[in-house]
Order: C-alpha cells, then structure tokens, then sequence
C-alpha cells in the first residue's frame, strides 16, 4: 500500500552565513558570550498532505515559495523539524538529472553506474533498451560523455533517470528536454511513468501542464499550502489525446 | 459492558515503569492501579517494573499480574537493572498496547534502539526530569525518540504541555485526561464538614519522604505556629526529618506516621483539617493526594508551581497557594484557614464539589480507554511509522552503493591511463626506496630487512591519512546526490575508506615484492597480524566519518585537520620505528598512532603485542564509535550543510 502521510510538517531551513562554517568563532562566541545568531527561514510551515495511491499533486507557487525544499523534505534529505512524516513505497526523487554523473567515464558506465545508485541491477539488455530509447549511435556508447552534446547528454540521462517505475514519483520542474523531436517523445514516456507510480508530485510554474497531469494542485506561498485546488476529471481528456498524438 | 460481548478477547496492555507495589506507594503507582482496575473490562492489564526485594519475580497485585525484574540498587533515582531491557523486549511481542509511564530512561533505551517498533505505544508523562537535570543532554534525546513513536501522549493538565519544551514538540499528540478518584470511598461516616477532631488544628500532609515534597518546608513552618502536623509517607529523608523536628522541638506536635494503608489514610484525611502539599519543585505534576483530600472535603494549601498542582485546587477557592519553598508565607496560610472554621467549610466544600465533578473517575475511566482504543486500532501506521526492516535493508543498500561507487572511483584512474594507480605505487616504491636511503645512513642498523616494513607502514599510513582527507570534502563533492537523488550522506564517507582501500591494495605491491625477496616468508605471522590490520581499519573509517561530517559543518577544521596529519606523521613511529629513538618517549607513548600501528605490526613481525597497545586502541575504537553514533545521529542534518 502506497502513501503519504504529512501531518503539521514544519522544517526551519538554517542559513549559514561566512561565520556560521567556522568552529574557531563558535567557540570563541561562547567564550566571550557572544550570542552566535543562526539565521533560519521557515521553508516548509505547517504542512499536511495526505496522498494515497492515485494521486497526482502539482505544487504550484512563486521562487522561494518551498516547493523544492517539500519534495526534498519528503524524499528524506531534510528532516522535519516538527510534525510527522510517513511514507510508504519507493521513493524516486528526480529532481536533478545530473546528480553523480562524471563526464570521464563512457556513456555505458555512466549509465552503469547511476543505475546502481538507483539500486538497480545494470544488465546488459537494460542498458541497450535505454540506449535504444536515445536513438544515438550504438557505437557512442563506448565514448566518454565529455563528448557529447548537451542535447545528447540530456538524452541519456532522462533515458536512465525514467527507466524504472517508482511508487512514488517526485518531479522537480517538468524535466526540461531539448530537441523537438525528442522532447515529445519524452514527454511520452513521462507521461507513461507518471501513469505507472502510485503517487506522483510535481512541482512546476507551469499552471498548463499541472492542470494536465494532476489531480490535485497545492498553491504553496512563503511554505505554507495557500490553497488546494481539485482539478476536474474533464482535464483527463486531452490528455489521452496527447498521449496518442505521441 | 457491551462492548466486551463483541470482542471475545481483550487486548493486552503492558504498564512499563521503575516500580510497584508493594515495595512503594505513591501518586504514580495509585494512577497505574487505578488505570489497570477500571479499564479491565476493556484492556488485559500487565505491568513490568524493577524491584530490589529477592522474593518472587512474578507476583499478582490487585488481580494484575506484575513481573519485576530483580535490581541491584538506585543510581540517580533509577534503578540498576542490567536485564530490564532484555525482559521488556522480550515481554513486547506479548502484548497489543505498550503504555509507558514516563520518566523512566531506562525504557527509553529499549525504545531509542527501535525495539518494539511494531506495537503501538502509549506514554503517560507524569513528571518532567527534574532532580537530575545535569543528565538531560544524555536523557533528553532518547526521550524525544520515544515520545516521537508514540501513538499518544496522556498528560494531566493542559499546563504541563505548555511549561514542557518537549512536550510542546508533540503537542499534537498530547492528550490531556485530568485524574480521577472513585470519590465514593470518601463517605466516611459523620462527614460532616464542621465534624472536625477537638482543637481543630491538625494539619495533614501525605508523600513520600523525598525532598521534592518539601516536608521540611512544612516543618519549619510549623515550628512559628501552634498547630499540628501530621504526615503520611515513608522514605529516605526520614532521618534528616526527624533531626529537623528535633533541632525544632516540636517532638509533640509534629508526627511522621510511616506508611498508612489506603483505608487508614481516607480517615485521617477526614479527620484533618488543613491539606497540606509543600511541593518544592515541579517533579510534582499534579498532587493526586490533594485530590483526595478534596474529596474528603479538606481545604487545601499547596504551593505556585508551574503544574497541575495549583490548578487542581484553586487558589482562592479551594486552596491557598503559596509561593514553593517559602516556610513563613506556607505557615501564615495555614494559620488564617485554622483560625477560620467558617471558611475552612467553605473551601472544604467547594474541594468536595470539584473533586465530583471535575476529577471524577468515570471521565477518567472514558477518556484513558478513547486513547487506547484509538492507539490499538491503528497499529498498521504504528508500522509504517516504524522504520526497522527497510532500514536494516537500507544499510546493505548504502554499502552496496558506496561500494560501486569506489570501484567506479578506480576504474575512472585507469581512464586514458594504462598503469591507472599503478602511478602512486610506483611513486610510493620511490619513496620508500630514498627514505630507506637516508634510514640506513641514519641508523647502522640492517636496511634492506626494514625495507618490507618501512614500504608497508607507508601504505598504512596513506590509507589512513587519505581516507580522513578525502573525508573532509566528501559530502561537498557530492552534493548534488545528497539534495536531488536522496542518497544518505554516510555513503559518500564510506565511499572514501573503500576508495582508498583499493588504492592501498594497489601500494600494497610494493611492500608484497620486497617482503617476497627481501625476508624469510613466514605466512602464519601474517595471519597473526590479520585481526590488528582489522582494527586499523575501523578506527581509520571511524574517524574519517567522525571528522569528515565535522570538517563539513565546520569549514574552518580542514586545514587544522591537514596540518594535524603532518604532525601525526612525524611524531608516529612510521618512517623510524622505536627502536631508533634512545628510549621511548611520553609523546609517542601517548600517541594512539604508536598503537594502532603496533597492534598489527608487531604480530608481522613475529613478536608480541603490548597489552596496553591493545587496551589503549580498543579504548580508542570505543571512543570512536561513540563518536560515530552521535555523529550519524546529526548526519541527518548534512544537507543543510553542503
């Protein structure tokens, strides 16, 4: 069973200023009875989601406004600061697509290896089935990323990164792909793995496409949720047709 | 009871706590009877505690059964009882609800480890640490891991989780369900308000002898005024009591009565006509006694403690409160009440009345049996909440990860190089060479058979000195898969010690070629010297995981690290062994270097270890991974910090 549970998640984010890193001015602080002043914002305020199997939440909301630090803060790299967090299923956070990746190494590793950061086992078929979803050269494999184009870079990574599908999908800003042939056909197949995962979240500016994808639409303001916003089943109709047209 | 017709069985419910009757009496422990007795139709009662008496370790309390597990004495008011974690553990699996009344560190500990994760738990807060305060920063983090898997959290009064800054972190699983007392046994034939013994200036107060009660406060107050005090209770500060009603002289109207069955109890609270509860510090959460006395229909005097207590019997209505710890403002107060029958009745009447119907057993009884039922119904959360099998998978995970990721770390050193790190040993082989130069014109010793160990104890010491430096900037490298792929920081750190365990194997050549042509091959020495290379390596992982997490909070600690890792380097018996020195000096005896070499060298070598190289390395290990428990504690927070 697959879900979500936030009840009251409050997370201070600290800011670490130039003094904050060194240990010498903390210990003389104390000494000399200084106040050492940390500075902390409150980036996620009071936040309760409740998502079970299904569902599809857009967070929505200005820069700055938390979405990021949520998505983190769900995916488990902050800890919650008060309030609970319960979580069940896989979590795959795909919120940068160049984390781990060393432009030294052959595509092949690269891909190697990132899948091993995901936990998974890197066959040889696994790697030419992404490798097929690239539509590059089967002899660029054997090449170092270094070489390749950012377009091409972008490739392969959004091939490794949506190669398996996860219970529960985070999705930092709809993963921007390049070329134009390309793009729609990725955006397929993120269409089709957010269709597989139990519970996606996205966050985005982008209202269009939330109201596509989702359906529910968190309104974050200064981390604390504005406004939950149900999207109507209607919007699942052009949807499909996109699906198709791709 | 309706209810018990459709649940042919009760679930079972385990009272966690440092002690019950009849070895002691008290507020707790009439709660935990009290909780047991009326929700027995609801809830199977069993109660685990600690008990000094050698008698039977099972026994039946009230138709409860109690186990006690057999303690060797008090050490800062808990009990020593080495096997209290290994009997709760093992009585959780029995039961369907845990309700652990807290304080009581102990238990904390069984929970802080994760133990018992898959049963609900319940925590009754009945007091705040408040004698030992010097323990909290040890204390306090268990508390809050247990208060944080806790279903619910029952406390008496909604002032407790406003004055407890922990409490105030789970506010929103505090429950606040104010005691109640059966008030029926109060009836006390002829209690009549105005029926009060002759002279009407009998003063009773009832607690345990502890100084917290502040029963001493109360005696000097007595000591102005002419009225008598009676008080109830048995304890450890009886001697120091009874000297202060010496030293007073008020041998005749002071009285400590001992221990006084609940019965006997009743009718001298009937008897009296003050209430008095002197409670000096906010150990005293809620004062059941006072209740009592209010349902017998006696005024009350207790004392402004940021507590129930004041709370319970208002001042001004039910009670005088004075401030805690002041004799001449407590013995004024219970001067004008025994000076005044008229408003003693009053006061008398308006307890009576509070204690029916604001502290009445059946809401007690309602609202400890909706936590308990709401806490059992949802044991599926409870597992979820509790993360113990995916973390043990979490852990082969990490290795497994930091594993590929070192080896991919030795791969990328043999990209567009065919010798790869081939290139260090074949550095580290020139180096041991030139010093084994300049040794040899040093010293008259033979060189070529130091050679094998010279070359080997630089590779230990690049494996160790590599590992920490590497350490110190691993999680800024690798930021980006700490923040967006959600990987645990600990794996970049154990990244670096497999790194450079590689690596080491690499350099390892060097001393394996020489030691091949140089020296005899004895292979059982090697073996011998296995289980010391083994501690030199946990030591070296403990540490780079204990200073890399550091050096990454605090920037300003990489360069005192390099430049301490120099110094290490020449003041440890790598490149001279002792020997060389006239004799061996304190700073290399002190130095932990000098040891965690030796534990494995001196083996190689065909020789003995040192006992206290062993003792001393081992103390160090221990203190290291003390060091590494609480640093992977924090390491949570390493993402905030790249």
């Amino acid at each position: 069973m697959v879900s979500i549970s936030l009840r009251n998640v409050c997370l201070d984010y600290p800011l670490y200023g130039a003094y904050d890193y060194s240990l010498k001015r903390r210990l003389l602080g104390h000494l000399i009875r200084e106040p050492g002043e940390m500075r902390i914002i409150r980036a996620v305020d009071n936040v309760a989601i409740e998502a079970e199997a299904g569902a599809r939440i857009g967070l929505a909301g200005p820069n700055g406004s938390g979405k990021s630090t949520l998505l983190r803060l769900i995916a488990g790299v902050y800890p919650p600061s008060s309030g609970s967090v319960a979580i069940q299923g896989n979590i795959m956070p795909l919120l940068g697509l160049n984390a781990g990746v060393n432009l030294d190494f052959v595509a092949e590793d690269n891909i190697a290896l990132l899948l091993r950061i995901s936990g998974r086992k890197p066959t040889r078929s696994v790697i030419d089935e992404i490798w097929a979803f690239t539509e590059l050269e089967t002899r660029m494999q054997r090449l170092p990323l270094r070489m390749f184009s950012s377009g091409m870079l972008m490739r392969v990574l959004f091939a490794t990164a949506t190669a398996f599908p996860a219970d529960i999908l985070l999705l930092d800003e709809w993963l921007s792909v390049v070329d134009e042939h390309f793009a729609e056909k990725a955006q397929a197949r993120l269409l089709n793995l957010v269709s597989q995962a139990a519970i996606v979240i996205i966050a985005s500016h982008d209202q269009p496409l939330l109201r596509r994808t989702c359906t529910s639409i968190i309104n974050l303001d200064h981390g604390r949720i504005a406004s939950t916003v149900t999207v109507e089943p209607p919007s699942a109709l052009p949807f499909e047709l996109r699906e198709k047209r791709a | 009871m309706h209810h018990t017709n459709d649940n042919p069985r009760r679930p079972s419910v385990l009272h966690i706590f440092k002690i019950y009757y009849p070895d002691l009496f008290g507020g707790t422990l009439t709660v935990i009877r009290d909780i047991c007795a009326s929700l027995k139709d609801a809830f199977a009662p069993a109660v685990l505690v600690c008990s000094q008496s050698a008698e039977r370790r099972e026994i039946v309390v009230n138709d409860v059964p109690v186990e006690r597990v057999r303690s060797l004495g008090n050490l800062l008011s808990l009990p020593v009882a080495p096997t209290y974690p290994w009997r709760l553990w093992r009585k959780i699996a029995e039961h369907d609800l845990l309700a652990l009344h807290a304080p009581f560190p102990l238990a904390d500990l069984v929970f802080a480890f994760g133990f018992g994760a898959g049963r609900p738990l319940v925590v009754h807060w009945h007091a705040d640490i408040v004698t030992h305060a010097g323990l909290r920063w040890f204390i306090e983090p268990l508390m809050r891991r247990t208060l944080r898997r806790a279903k619910a959290i029952i406390v008496s009064d909604e002032v407790l989780v406003d004055s407890t800054p922990l409490l105030r972190e789970f506010e929103d699983k505090c429950h606040v369900v104010p005691f109640g007392i059966d008030t029926t046994g109060y009836d006390w034939p002829k209690i009549e308000p105005h029926q009060v013994n002759d002279r009407g200036r009998l003063v009773l107060a009832c607690g345990r002898l502890v100084p917290y009660k502040g029963f001493d406060v109360l005696i000097r107050a007595a000591a102005a005024h002419n009225f008598e005090v009676w008080i109830i209770g048995e304890g450890a500060e009886r001697p120091r009591l009874e000297q202060l009603i010496r030293e007073l002289g008020l041998g005749e109207r002071v009285r400590l009565l001992g221990s006084v069955n609940d019965c006997e109890r009743i009718k001298l609270m009937c008897l009296a006509d003050v209430f008095v509860m002197p409670s000096v510090t906010n150990a005293e959460t809620f004062g059941l006694v006072q209740l009592e006395a209010m349902a017998a229909g006696r005024p009350v005097v207790n004392t402004a403690l940021d507590t129930a207590v004041p709370r319970v019997a208002r001042h001004g209505m039910e009670a005088i409160t004075v401030p805690p710890g002041d004799a001449a403002k407590l013995g004024e107060a219970i001067d004008t009440l025994i000076r005044d029958p008229e408003r003693r009745r009053r006061m008398g009447l308006a307890a009576r009345t509070r204690a029916f119907n604001r502290y009445s057993a059946t809401a007690f009884k309602q609202g400890m049996e909706a936590v308990y039922r709401d806490a059992v119904a949802a044991p599926r959360e409870a597992r979820s909440a509790a993360a113990e099998p995916p973390q043990a998978a979490g852990w082969v995970d990490t290795v497994r990860i930091a594993a590929a990721l070192a080896w991919s770390d030795m791969r990328h050193r043999y990209v567009r190089s065919l010798l790869g790190p081939f290139w260090m040993s074949l550095q580290m082989a020139i180096v041991v060479a030139v010093l084994g130069s300049v040794i040899g014109q040093m010293s008259n010793a033979d060189v070529l058979s130091r050679l094998p160990m010279l070359a080997l104890s630089m590779t230990a010491w690049t494996f160790l000195n590599s590992v920490v430096l590497d350490a110190t900037t691993a999680l800024q490298n690798s930021a980006s898969l700490i923040r967006d792929r959600a990987l645990p920081p600990v794996i970049f750190l154990l990244q670096c010690t497999f790194r450079q365990a590689l690596f080491a194997l690499h350099n390892a050549c060097v001393p394996l070629v020489l030691w091949l042509a140089l020296t005899p091959h004895d292979l059982s020495h090697a073996l011998a010297a296995l289980p010391g290379l083994v501690l030199f390596v946990v030591c070296t992982f403990a540490l780079s995981l204990v200073l890399g997490a550091m050096a990454t909070r605090y920037r300003d600690l990489k360069p005192i690290i390099e430049s301490t890792l120099m110094l290490a380097f020449l003041a440890s018996p790598i490149i001279w062994s002792s020997e060389m020195i006239n004799h061996r000096s304190t700073v290399m005896r002190i130095n932990p270097l000098t040891h965690l070499f030796a534990v494995w060298r001196e083996p190689l070598a065909g020789g003995h270890v040192d006992p206290v190289s062993i003792i001393y390395v081992l103390v160090v290990l221990a203190l290291l991974i003390c060091a590494s428990v609480l640093t992977l504690a924090h390491l949570r927070k390493a993402a905030f910090w790249i």
